[in-house]
């Protein structure tokens, strides 16, 4: 099979039976913003505003490309942001300017 | 990691580490859902309450009951959240638990091959190597060479099984009770079992029960 013709057939998530590395048994205790992430992650399910399967459709969503270079809570925020987007329920300008708003605010309490 | 007792509108910043694309892209997400109040800011405290109440001790307290009390383990083996719950532990979400019991003829093995469905409820967040590719391909077509990276072999007269966890259904491996532990309490057995074990990568065994 070439290698259009599997990331045809599969998802860039749907790698169980493929061939990889080595599993070397890495860990690392959560940043403060990746336990926030999971948490929003869970409250979002429970107001079943993104659950989970719609959560793993929207991290496959962000392609092969980008699933390799972020990490698992970096896909995460994107993959809510892009469902949140499809939903209406936020618009990307609104996050837009938000972001901008939270990045001023971290400008002004550290002084820089 | 959150203050309780001022009202500052948000988290205080507790280093001056310029906050990624992604931390500020979670902060603003938040803050926005919790502005138009479909979320509220008391919720995700307190999964986060929640989720660092999750660790694999609920898991090992519940392995080493099942080991002492064989009603609770057949009832756990027949309906692993509802025995689960009779022991104390909620579950936060919609998933339902599957305990597979590890014999002399029979080691199991979990992942989730699409992503890092995980038993967190009992077990808290899975570790890293568990969401990574090497772990989630290769461990549905040679779990007995995966088991070998942690230092597990599993005779070939043994059946190994894995299980594919989904978003709704997760598993937890109920591992065989060690030879030597008959005069261990409760307590001592359940210090014995590990995170690792209740995935199916390692046996419990006397030795190792401290390590993570």
């Amino acid at each position: 099979m070439s290698q259009a013709d599997a990331m045809l057939k599969r998802l860039p998530n749907d790698i169980g039976g493929l061939p990889a590395g080595p599993v070397r048994p890495v860990d690392h205790v959560l940043e403060p913003w990746e336990k926030r992430c999971h948490a929003l992650a869970d409250v979002l399910d429970f107001h079943k505003i993104i659950n989970t399967e719609e959560k793993r459709r929207g991290v496959a969503a962000l392609g092969a490309e980008l699933d390799n270079v972020l990490s698992y809570y970096e896909r995460w925020i994107a993959a809510f942001a892009n469902i949140l987007f499809q939903k209406g329920i936020l618009t990307p300008e609104e996050l837009a300017v938000k972001m901008q708003q939270v990045e001023a605010r971290w400008a002004c309490d550290v002084g820089a | 990691m959150f203050d309780h007792d001022h009202d500052h509108p948000h988290e205080p910043i507790v280093t001056a580490a310029r906050p990624s694309l992604y931390e500020i892209m979670e902060t603003a997400v938040r803050e926005l859902l919790i502005e138009r109040h479909l979320i509220g800011a008391h919720e995700i405290r307190r999964q986060i309450e929640v989720l660092d109440s999750r660790t694999p001790a609920l898991g090992g307290a519940i392995v080493a009951r099942a080991w002492i009390d064989p009603a609770f383990k057949a009832r756990l083996l027949a309906d692993g959240r509802g025995a689960c719950e009779e022991f104390g532990i909620s579950f936060y979400d919609d998933t339902s638990l599957i305990v597979l019991e590890n014999t002399e003829a029979v080691h199991n093995l979990i992942v989730c091959t699409l992503c890092s469905c995980y038993p967190r409820p009992v077990l808290g967040l899975p570790p890293d190597w568990y969401k990574l590719k090497p772990y989630r391909a290769r461990a549905i077509f040679e779990p007995r060479a995966v088991l070998a990276e942690f230092g597990t072999v599993i005779p070939a007269e043994v059946e190994v099984r894995v299980s594919d966890s989904t978003s709704m259904v997760r598993y937890l491996v109920l591992p065989r009770r060690p030879e030597g532990s008959d005069d261990f309490t409760e307590a001592e057995l359940a210090a014995l079992v590990t995170r690792d074990a209740m995935i199916g990568v390692v046996p419990v065994n006397l030795i190792d029960g401290a390590s993570p």
